[in-house]
């Protein structure tokens, strides 16, 4: 990025996170939930709604206008919408948009909230039927949804690559074992190899257990300057480093046309990231990867450098990123065992950590935490640092 | 194995070619007509040319599997759990590098699929359509 030397880390910190509980079949809207997690964060900030000045939003959720009526707030100078999509979004451009307005003094201190109601009527997939190149070419053959497009990607890693079943399970497996630890996850029962494999079948190589959670549930953080971050409640947890791939490939495409299917930007973003915060991967005490599917986080865990190329799946099936390992990695269960918030619910667990108050899975030492977000075509990275 | 029933949904789009060809036992991309570049799927507007307009030509029904996966379970709006499985490929033609082509995988019994597998167009028709389908070759 040229003018990447006026965008620098440390500068703004995450003073507040919040988040509802991860159910399936919610009686509440995704405002009612938004609202919910919002007055969650901005109490762990120790402030009052009215101190928040500054909002960003997502383009497919309640606008800030909805939300900050729900919170009783009047006055916000300062709101922006996000324009990437799953995990990029609230882990990442969010991020983005909050420092760029505490920085130029449009805001003090910023609220992101970000909600899925996944057992909405319509389902999950929806939008990939409103793409009217997927509606022409795809659905007729029956390629269609997530699952699909993440298993043939999987396919067409392990052609190049290599990838047995024990080292794709491996995968969901190490996520479930620091879910069994985490009390708000939504699947909190053991996983081994003989239960992944009764896991029901969804789209060659995936199983159910590749694939993330059904949640209705909301997440919200505040950001705050650093200098004032000192006076709140918690330890400084900053932004110390944040990159945003993207690629050339629009949605309707993206999931048969792109060169290589299962390249996604994630290399830029890392690279980004890292040199923002001045560190390499083999700095990092933990890490939080989008897991909308297994094959994706492990592909980002290459991606982040955390592995060499095309050793994702040995690194997980040795318990490199399982609790007690080198590199602890969706130390909430992530999206597969803990909930599905996408990016937003790894990006607070991330925060968790570095504020040191995890319980039994804590992260001994814990001071730097890559957050991996992904989101069709975009990808992000965060470093997060406790000062 | 099972063959998905889902109509294409070509109601005020641009590609009825394709589902001609098909029709007609050919496979039809488009192309741009000035640079001779293949640039598939059909965009609404033609990347960094938005005046040029695409035409429909078409390509060698010889190629290969750039990869594939076998649903069990159909995500397909509806109720279509009578269908599967099937196994969905995606096929690039010999003559057209970098286009792939979704289609279902016909007449593989006791073929296991594999990336780079070879295959020939083999269209399937599927009560009043045609779908795109690929054999073994």
């Amino acid at each position: 990025m040229s003018d990447q030397g006026r965008f620098q880390g440390n500068r703004v910190a995450i003073t507040g996170v919040g988040e509802t509980e991860y159910i399936r079949g919610t009686k509440q809207t995704l405002i009612e939930m938004m609202a919910a997690a919002a007055l969650d964060a901005i109490a762990d900030a120790g402030l009052k709604p009215t101190d928040i000045d500054g909002f960003v939003g997502n383009r497919n959720t309640p606008g800030a206008d909805d939300l900050a009526y729900a919170l009783g707030i009047e006055r916000r100078p300062f709101s922006a919408v996000t324009d990437t999509l799953g995990g990029t979004a609230p882990a990442g451009e969010a991020l983005r948009h909050a420092q760029l307005a505490i920085e130029a003094g449009l805001a003090r201190h910023v609220l992101v909230s970000y909600g899925i109601w996944s057992t909405k009527p319509g389902g999950v997939y929806g939008f990939h039927a409103r793409e009217p190149q997927k509606a022409a070419f795809e659905m007729p053959v029956g390629y269609f949804g997530q699952p699909s497009y993440f298993a043939s990607m999987a396919n067409r890693y392990a052609f190049d690559h290599g990838l047995t079943e024990e080292e794709l399970a491996s995968i969901a497996i190490t996520y479930r074992k620091w879910a069994v630890m985490n009390p708000r996850a939504q699947r909190r029962e053991p996983l081994d190899l003989d239960s992944y494999r009764q896991s029901p079948m969804i789209s060659t190589p995936l199983r159910v257990a590749d694939c993330c959670l059904t949640t209705d549930g909301a997440c919200a953080y505040v950001v705050s300057a650093v200098e004032r971050a000192g006076d709140m409640p918690h330890p400084i947890v900053s932004l110390a480093g944040l990159g945003i791939g993207t690629n050339g490939y629009p949605h309707g495409i993206l999931f048969t046309q792109k060169a290589c299917t299962y390249e996604y930007p994630g290399i830029d973003s890392a690279d980004e990231a890292y040199a923002m915060a001045g560190i390499s991967p083999k700095d990092l005490d933990l890490a939080q990867i989008y897991d909308g599917f297994s094959i994706q986080a492990l592909v980002q865990t290459e991606m982040l450098g955390l592995c060499d190329p095309g050793e994702g799946g040995r690194f997980y099936s040795e318990g490199h990123a399982a609790p007690g390992g080198k590199m602890p990695i969706n130390t909430s269960g992530g999206h597969l065992s803990g909930g599905y918030v996408p990016g937003i619910n790894l990006l607070i667990e991330g925060v968790r950590q570095l504020r040191g108050n995890e319980g039994e899975r804590q992260v001994l030492d814990a001071r730097l935490c890559a957050v991996a977000g992904l989101g069709g075509n975009s990808h992000s990275t965060a470093i997060l640092a406790r000062l | 194995m099972g063959v998905p029933n889902y109509p294409p949904a070509l109601e005020g789009s641009h590609f009825e070619p394709f589902y001609e060809g098909l029709a007609a036992g050919e496979l039809r991309v488009t192309a741009d007509p000035e640079t001779g570049d293949i640039i598939w799927y059909p965009p609404e507007v033609v990347p960094g040319r938005p005046d040029a307009k695409l035409e429909w030509r078409s390509v060698s029904p010889d190629g290969k599997a750039y990869t594939f996966t076998t649903v069990v379970r159909s995500l397909l709006p509806g109720d279509h759990k009578a269908e599967v499985p099937f196994t969905v490929v995606l096929f690039e033609p010999d003559d057209a590098k970098g286009v792939r082509i979704p289609g279902l995988l016909v007449n593989g019994e006791g073929v296991e699929p594999q990336c780079e597998m070879r295959l020939r167009f083999s269209p399937v028709r599927v009560g009043d359509h045609v779908i795109a389908g690929f054999e073994p070759a």
